[in-house]
Formats: C-alpha cells, structure tokens, sequence
C-alpha cells in the first residue's frame, strides 16, 4: 500500500464519518436517523477492517472506488444501504446442478462495484 | 456539556435579578417589608430553575446585557476532556492511557483507530480538524498541543 493510497483511504474514512456525523433520514423520523447514522458507522467500520490487509494495487483501487460510489449513492438518495441488484439472466444453478462455473461467472461479472466488497449469501 | 452552558446562563441571569430584588424593596415601601427582605434569601435557597421563573413576574427591565459563552479553556480542563474522551473509547484500556502514550505504539491502535479517536476529539471540542494535521496527532499531549495552538489557549 503506497503512501498516496493510505491518505485516500485515510480520507475516505473521515469523510465517511463526517457524513454520519450530520445525516438526516429521508422518512423524517428520529428514530430512523438514529439507526441510519449507526448503520453508516457501523458499515464503514466493518468494511475497512475487512479490507485493512489488502495488498494487491488493482483491488485496492477497486475497493476505493466502491467507498466513493456508496458514498455518492447514499448522498444522492439519502438511503445509506447498498442498492440491490437483480441476478443475472441464468444467474443461479438449474435443477440439475450443471453449469456451475458459467454462473459463477456471471454473477461477479454482474455484481456492481458498490457491493465488491460484500460476499454473495 | 450542555448542563454547564445552562449553569452559566442561569448563574449570569440570577445575579442582576437579585439586584433588582433590593431595588424593589427601596422603591415599594409597602406594609409587609419583611416578606421582601426574605424574598431575596428564599430564592437564594430555591433551585435555579425557580429562581428564574420568579424573577418573569417582575417587568421591570434587565439592568444589564448578557451574553451566553462557555466558560474559558484552560490547558488543565483541554487535557481532563481529552482523557476523558479517550477513556470512553472502547478500544482503549484506561490503566494503561496516560498522556504520552503513542496510540500505535504503546496502546496498539491502528490508523483507522485513530482517525476515530481525532473525530471523537472534533465532537467533542465542537471545531474541524484537517486530515494533513490530524494524521500528525499520535498521543494526547500532542492533541492537547494542538487544541491549545487552535483556540489561543496560553499558560
């Protein structure tokens, strides 16, 4: 991890943050604000530390541009949870199980960047 | 926090209305002086928040101008805030925090850690701190430094 790309994930972090620090939710509600503020602590939290051990420079970038577009995103919707996505067309396994690697395939191609850094469930 | 600004504002409210207390008692020679010598000690001895509603029947005006502000910084109570911030966070163990211990080298924190910890500090002291600088802070002498230069703190 180069000198650069520390003080951008550094500053990233802070502004992530700073984000939470003044977040309104869109309903109105307290109580929603309250549990939205926590979620993007919470999130942004997790997220880092699982990513803290990264060594490879294009992943690494992968992972800063998704910080960037969730923070984007969340700010323009004013909805901190990551956006769901569709599967894929032939996405999951067919009845008989065949074709495995091809849907694998698919869904990470398919999987936008904002969720990159979230396994599949 | 919070609870201080009030004690001030209330504090600062009481004091000329106790004057006018006095000045009511020179101007109204009434029958029952006596209820007004004690009116003054009974809202000595009433809490703050009555003593303030009493003092909204009297429409004479307030004889002098007031302004709500914190009470002064001092380096002493910069470093009690700080510590104390720091030993609510949980990451920290607070037998082992003192005010030169290096958050990566003495107590193990990481930076995200201490990106946290300067955020807990900006919450706190209620004034931004950029990230070129707050990268630099690595034990709470430094931050306490730091927080002193920016509020023109001097001892």
């Amino acid at each position: 991890m180069t000198a650069c790309t520390r003080s951008k994930v550094l500053s990233l972090y802070t502004r992530v943050f700073r984000v939470a620090r003044t977040w309104q939710a869109q309903s109105g509600v307290k109580a929603d604000t309250e549990t939205e503020r926590k979620y993007i602590k919470q999130e942004a939290r997790t997220l880092f530390r699982q990513n803290q051990q990264l060594t490879d420079p294009e992943v690494i970038k992968t992972r800063i541009a998704e910080c960037e577009a969730r923070l984007d995103i969340g700010l323009h919707y004013s909805n901190p949870y990551p956006r769901a996505t569709y599967l894929p067309p032939l996405g999951l396994a067919t009845l008989k199980g065949r074709n495995l690697g091809v849907q694998q395939r698919l869904r990470k191609q398919a999987k936008p960047i904002y969720l990159q850094s979230h396994d599949e469930t | 926090m919070a609870a201080r600004v009030l004690q001030q504002c209330v504090r600062s409210f009481a004091r000329p209305s106790l004057r006018l207390c006095t000045r009511n008692v020179a101007v109204r020679a009434t029958a029952t002086p006596a209820v007004f010598i004690h009116r003054p000690l009974s809202f000595a001895a009433e809490s703050p928040r009555t003593r303030l509603f009493g003092q909204s029947r009297i429409s004479v005006g307030v004889f002098c101008r007031q302004y709500g502000d914190l009470p002064p910084l001092t380096l002493e109570t910069i470093k009690e805030r700080v510590m104390y911030v720091l030993k609510l966070y949980d990451k920290i163990n607070p037998e082992k925090l003192q005010t030169s211990s290096h958050f990566m080298k003495d107590l193990g924190l990481d930076s995200l850690d201490q990106v946290e910890i300067i955020m807990a500090m900006e919450d706190e002291f209620g004034f931004e701190i950029p990230d070129a600088e707050a990268e630099k802070l690595m034990t709470p002498e430094e931050i306490v430094q730091y927080i002193a230069d920016k509020k023109d703190v001097y001892e």
